[in-house]
């Protein structure tokens, strides 16, 4: 690794209409190292690499490329100056070939006007023997996987004489496998000297594959330095502010079985799946995508039912097929994505609580609109929601308040089993222990609360059961002694105990 | 923090505020213009008797448009609830000379054109739920298949005939205030009612907000979707009803220019293309604004084809003007 | 096995599924009507499908573009009718050239005029090109009146009377001739099939039809190319108007208004997707001998005149539920 370096900002500052989103910060990328970028979400992080990609140009501070100090830096600037960005949603075509896909940036820089399919080909093949893929190029992206479509982004983003790439939470969507293979292509990327910036927030991921760190809060540089310089303790520092004094929850030990699933299967996501919850119980269910995790959540919920498998909630035998059979059965499902399946965006916080329970409302033939507004109060008022009353629209509101609000849609259906997949994504610190302590009192009133989540840390710390899914099968059963490096081990399957797989 | 929230509701009424500005504009330039011929009962009559047929139009793509879809398949249903209403009080009355028939037959003629109406509705939501098409796709089809069935049935030719009371429906009048009136008003609070105070319409602006949230929200989006047409159809049927009443006479090619007209009061009511938005008062007061200028058009002896080109251009404007009201409100929004 | 896959994929695509229908309906028709099987039916259909053609390759670029256009009847009915009215009032010169440049510019003010609506005022392109639709046909109405001209100019009689060919039926002694105006929509599909495919602007159409975002990060200029394939709908359309008018021997004021939903059911049936992105030359030609070869022979299959609307409206359901049903099926197919 070289000590040259190729990037260098100091002091950059950006705001946006009020709100300071990067309040000064120092970042340095070295010539070929892995350099991770990691924060709590809202920390300023993808302000950071617009900046850097030349979409928003800082307000104060200066960047340096290459040892040049450049200003009013345009997006086609970046690019000529060799920087690189793979958004997490990739930016391709899904309607295009997976050739062109990767060759028509470099046409549209080169200003040609006629298409050279076999040139096209050509540079395509190239591209992806330089990260040895192995994809058929003539194939439309939309039938490509995940890993694919993002391989597909990585091969556009070298062919053009990248010096610096920049990867924007590229795991979040990954399998165990596919991680791998990536880390695979960003080490041999690295040895033929192109820097690497990965964006990432997860310490076990950060281990296997930094050089170094650099850790924002809030919008501004907290620290930075060689991987080997942090340790558990102070990345957790670092990243929130606090050192780890949340206790582990340890509820008492109850009787009364809540939920039990037998031998839950569905073809193609998870097989034999079976667990039980007492009351007081919080279950976290944990694993990579395309473990399964996601998909037990769905099959409870009734997006997608399970093929076979017994359920039992509050011991009687539920069936569910529909959505609609598990809110008869009083179960309740916050979802992965807040914004596209947890909310209305444009419509008021009242709205948002009472929409799926409106029925409740529905009093001698009208619905009962004081009856709606004074529940939303309440809720507001539980579950301390920031918001001045029930009318401003949910788009309005924090991340932290907006999940909130995704929570007591579902509270006011009074639900007995409730399912959270990733409840916490994108929620500062203060809201997310307030969101957990409503989960607790929850437990402890006898509802079965169950997390889905790849966050270790808040597992290991709010739940006293959790399921390990890989490859979809049950992989352990672990109480919350377990500590989060040990668990990370075994979701990627990297531990002695791999031998166990047949 | 209370003045972002006075503004989230001051932002509607702006618009309201808006349509009325333009209603009063429009009396302001008649009395300077025709001063004479428009502030007569008269002439307020004769508007009463025509805007009800596409307002209530306006209502069944109003629905649908908040439910984040869009009915161009309205004319084509209104037509062809229209021929076999027609095929029915012709039939039993025997063309309008048998009295004795006229009660029955036009209660039976009212009650199929509001079921095959709700069936064409619900046909048209059941392709686009269950197949996942673009609505404007499948109605823009619905609209080729009812024409074509009233098309087949009358084989060409108007249905004419009516007996008088069935005429009387759109032409009569009670203390010389046309039924018509009573008619339109009954729809208003019936289509407020439903997207008030009703499960069912509080669901149709959760499906045009985020289909897939109401979907995570255990609304069952099919059902709904189906439903939003059905009703949107019904209201085509009631359409259907009065056209054929109105002129005395079914065919398939009436009211072609009301797929626009609705559009246009649709959205200068207030209800947003993509969904979600929009409220009943909002295009009630459009097709009444739309109604004044059409009437002041045809008291100047202007012809047809300028009302046209007024509307075109009349949607272009109101669609500027939300996206201007839009942009305002963000920018409100972020300072 | 994957190229079993394959091979199962093209045998059930939706071109395929295109030929086995006409494929099927010639066949019956055929059977009933053995005339069907005559060069006279083939001629008929090429002359049907002049317009048609020209008019869905105008619609494809739009649909491919994210984009819809249901303005270029009332375009169309404009580019036709100004000339006319002005060669008849004594305002122009009696010549091709002269008519098919009036036409055109007429288009290219109404393709701008969509253009700027679509790409920079972002309105939703149904309802914009509604509006365009109303203020086109309304104005013309209004400023021009309703007239209806059937006899042409001479320098366009001449273009008519030239025939690339004339069969005559040997039974009954009629020609059939066929019109040298059938290049036409020939060259423009194979143009048109050459810069979707092998230009950057075509390409750059596909682009911002599958992810318009994507295509800006990419460096597209978005707007250019939506303006682009606005203003070549109307021009193209504008001058399909003339063919028109040159074939008919009649220009009015509302002579195409109502032809959007064929042409936008050609294009979906041929394989365009109404979401941007998807469909081509190939299929729109095959989504075009589709339906003129329905609308034009229903008769054949017994299907009495009065119920053709219908009929037509049906096949244009299927066609949109066949699209859908394929998407689906691509997009559940394993990942790969």
């Amino acid at each position: 690794m070289s000590e040259e370096v190729f990037l260098k900002l100091e002091g950059v500052k950006k705001s946006f209409g009020g709100v300071h989103a990067l309040r000064g910060v120092d970042l340095e990328i070295r010539k070929g190292e892995i350099h991770c970028l990691a924060g709590e979400n809202g920390c300023g992080k993808s302000t950071l690499i617009k900046a850097i990609s030349g979409v928003h140009n800082p307000d104060e501070g200066s960047i340096w490329i290459d040892g040049e100090k450049v200003e009013n830096m345009k997006p086609m600037d970046a690019i000529n100056r060799g920087i690189q960005v793979i958004y997490q949603d990739f930016a391709v075509f899904p309607n295009l070939t997976v050739a062109e896909n990767i060759a028509l940036n470099g046409e549209l820089k080169n200003k040609t006007k006629f298409v050279n399919w076999k040139q096209i080909h050509e540079v395509a093949e190239k591209a992806m023997a330089q990260v040895g893929a192995d994809i058929d190029p003539d194939v439309k992206l939309e039938r490509l996987s995940v890993a694919n479509k993002q391989m597909v982004a990585i091969c556009r983003a070298i062919i053009n004489d990248a010096k610096l790439l920049i990867l924007d939470e590229p795991t979040t969507a990954l399998t165990a496998r596919e991680v791998d293979k990536l880390w695979d292509i960003i080490r041999s990327l690295k040895a033929k000297g192109i820097a690497i910036m990965i964006v990432n927030h997860k310490l076990d991921e950060i281990y296997r594959i930094a050089d170094r760190l650099t850790i924002l809060r809030n919008g501004t540089y907290i620290s930075s330095g060689d991987i080997s310089e942090y340790d558990q303790e102070r990345f957790t520092r670092d990243m929130t502010g606090k050192d780890i004094t949340e206790e582990k929850y340890m509820p008492e030990p109850g009787s009364e079985e809540v939920l039990r699933v037998e031998h839950l299967s569905r073809k193609g996501a998870f097989e034999n799946v079976s667990f039980s919850l007492h009351k007081g119980d919080v279950l976290g269910i944990t694993g990579l995508l395309g473990s399964g995790r996601g998909e037990i959540g769905e099959a409870l919920f009734g997006l997608s039912p399970a093929d076979s498998g017994k359920i039992v909630l509050n011991g009687k035998e539920i069936s569910i097929k529909s959505v609609s059979d598990a809110m008869a059965n009083e179960i309740g499902y916050v979802p992965e994505d807040r914004l596209t399946q947890g909310l209305f965006m444009q419509r008021s916080i009242q709205d948002n609580t009472i929409a799926a329970s409106i029925r409740q409302y529905m009093k001698h033939g009208r619905l009962d609109k004081k009856g709606m507004e004074d529940t939303t109060n309440y809720w507001i008022k539980e579950l301390g929601i920031k918001a001045p009353s029930p009318k401003p629209a949910v788009r309005t509101l924090s991340g932290g308040n907006a999940q909130k609000v995704v929570i007591a849609k579902w509270l006011n259906t009074h639900p007995k089993l409730f399912i959270l997949d990733g409840p916490t994504v994108g929620v500062d610190v203060g809201a997310k222990a307030e969101i957990h302590s409503i989960l607790h009192d929850l437990a402890k009133k006898g509802i079965g609360i169950i997390i889905i989540s790849d966050d270790l840390p808040e597992l290991v710390q709010n739940c006293n059961k959790i399921l390990v899914m890989k490859e979809g099968k049950v992989s352990g059963m672990m109480d919350n002694s377990i500590d989060e490096r040990t668990l990370g081990n075994m979701l990627v399957g990297s531990s002695d105990r791999g031998g166990e797989k047949a | 923090m209370k003045s972002r929230n006075l503004q989230g509701k001051a932002a509607p009424d702006t618009h309201m505020l808006t349509i009325v500005g333009l209603m009063v504009l429009a009396l302001v330039i008649m009395a300077v213009l025709q001063p004479g011929d428009y502030f007569t009962l008269r002439n307020v009559r004769s508007m009463i008797f025509q805007f009800p047929e596409y307002g209530i139009l306006a209502f069944g793509m109003m629905v649908c448009m908040i439910a984040g879809g869009i009915d161009l398949s309205l004319v084509g249903i209104m037509n062809f609830t229209g021929v076999l209403a027609a095929m029915i009080v012709t039939k039993m009355t025997a063309n309008g000379s048998d009295l004795s028939m006229a009660v029955p037959a036009i209660i039976l003629a009212v009650i199929v054109a509001l079921a095959v109406g709700g069936c064409c509705g619900a046909f048209n939501g059941f392709i686009i739920g269950y197949f996942n098409i673009p609505a404007m796709l499948v109605t823009l089809c619905g609209l080729q298949l009812y024409t074509g069935l009233a098309y087949g049935i009358t084989g060409g030719p108007a249905i004419n005939g009516m007996c008088d009371a069935f005429k009387n429906i759109a032409n009569g009048t009670v203390a010389g205030i046309p039924y018509v009136l009573f008619i339109y008003i009954l729809a208003v609070a019936v289509v407020a009612f439903v997207m008030k105070s009703t499960v069912f319409g509080h669901e149709i602006y959760f499906l045009g907000s985020n289909a897939k949230a109401s979907r995570y929200s255990g609304i069952n989006t099919l059902k709904v979707t189906v439903m939003t047409h059905m009703f949107s159809g019904i209201l085509g049927g009631v359409s259907g009803i009065l056209i054929t009443s109105h002129l005395n006479s079914a065919k398939s090619s009436n009211g072609s220019t009301y797929t626009l007209l609705t559009l246009l009061i649709v959205v200068l009511g207030g209800v947003h293309p993509d969904g979600g938005k929009g409220r009943v008062m909002g295009v009630a007061l459009a097709t009444i604004l739309l109604q004044l200028i059409t009437n002041a058009f045809g008291l100047m002896h202007m012809d047809d084809n300028a009302k046209t080109f007024v509307n075109g251009c009349l949607l272009v404007a109101a669609l500027l003007l939300d996206a201007y009201l839009d942009k305002r409100a963000l920018k409100k929004k972020s300072e | 096995m994957k190229r079993n896959n394959d091979w199962k994929l093209t045998l059930t695509s939706t071109p395929m599924i295109l030929i086995y229908v006409m494929a099927v309906f010639c066949i019956i028709a055929a059977i009933r009507q053995p005339a069907f099987l005559s060069p006279a039916t083939l001629v008929n259909l090429c002359r049907a499908g002049i317009f048609t053609m020209c008019f869905a390759i105008c619609e494809m670029v739009v649909i491919i573009s994210g984009g819809i256009d249901v303005s270029f009847p009332a375009i169309g009915c404009v580019a036709m009718y100004v000339p006319m009215y002005m060669y008849n009032n004594g305002m122009g010169v009696d010549n091709v050239f002269f008519f098919f440049g009036v036409a055109m510019l007429a288009g290219l003010i109404f393709g701008v005029l969509n253009g700027f609506l679509v790409s920079y005022l972002k309105l939703p392109p149904l309802i914009a090109t509604l509006a365009t639709s109303s203020v086109a046909s309304g104005g013309l109405i209004m400023l021009l009146g309703t007239r209806e001209f059937t006899t042409l100019p001479p320098s366009l009689e001449a273009l008519y009377s030239i025939n690339l060919l004339t069969f005559v039926d040997p039974n009954t002694g009629f020609n059939y001739p066929l019109t040298i105006l059938i290049l036409v929509p020939i060259i423009l599909c194979l143009v048109m099939a050459y810069v979707m495919r092998y230009t950057m602007l075509g390409r750059g159409l596909y682009a911002i039809g599958g992810d318009s975002n994507a295509a800006r990060i990419a460096g597209f200029n978005v707007r250019k190319l939506q303006f682009i394939a606005y203003i070549f709908c109307g021009v193209m359309a504008s001058a399909t108007a003339m063919i028109y008018t040159t074939l008919m021997h009649s220009s009015t004021t509302t002579a195409l208004m109502g032809e959007e939903m064929i042409i936008i059911a050609a294009c979906v049936v041929g394989g365009c997707r109404l979401t941007g992105g998807h469909g081509g030359v190939g299929g729109t030609v095959l989504g075009v001998l589709l339906i003129t070869l329905v609308e034009n022979n229903l008769n054949m299959l017994g299907i009495p005149t009065s119920w053709q609307t219908f009929a037509v409206g049906l096949v244009l359901l299927l066609g949109a539920v066949l699209s859908s049903v394929q998407a689906k099926r691509i997009s559940k197919m394993g990942k790969i």
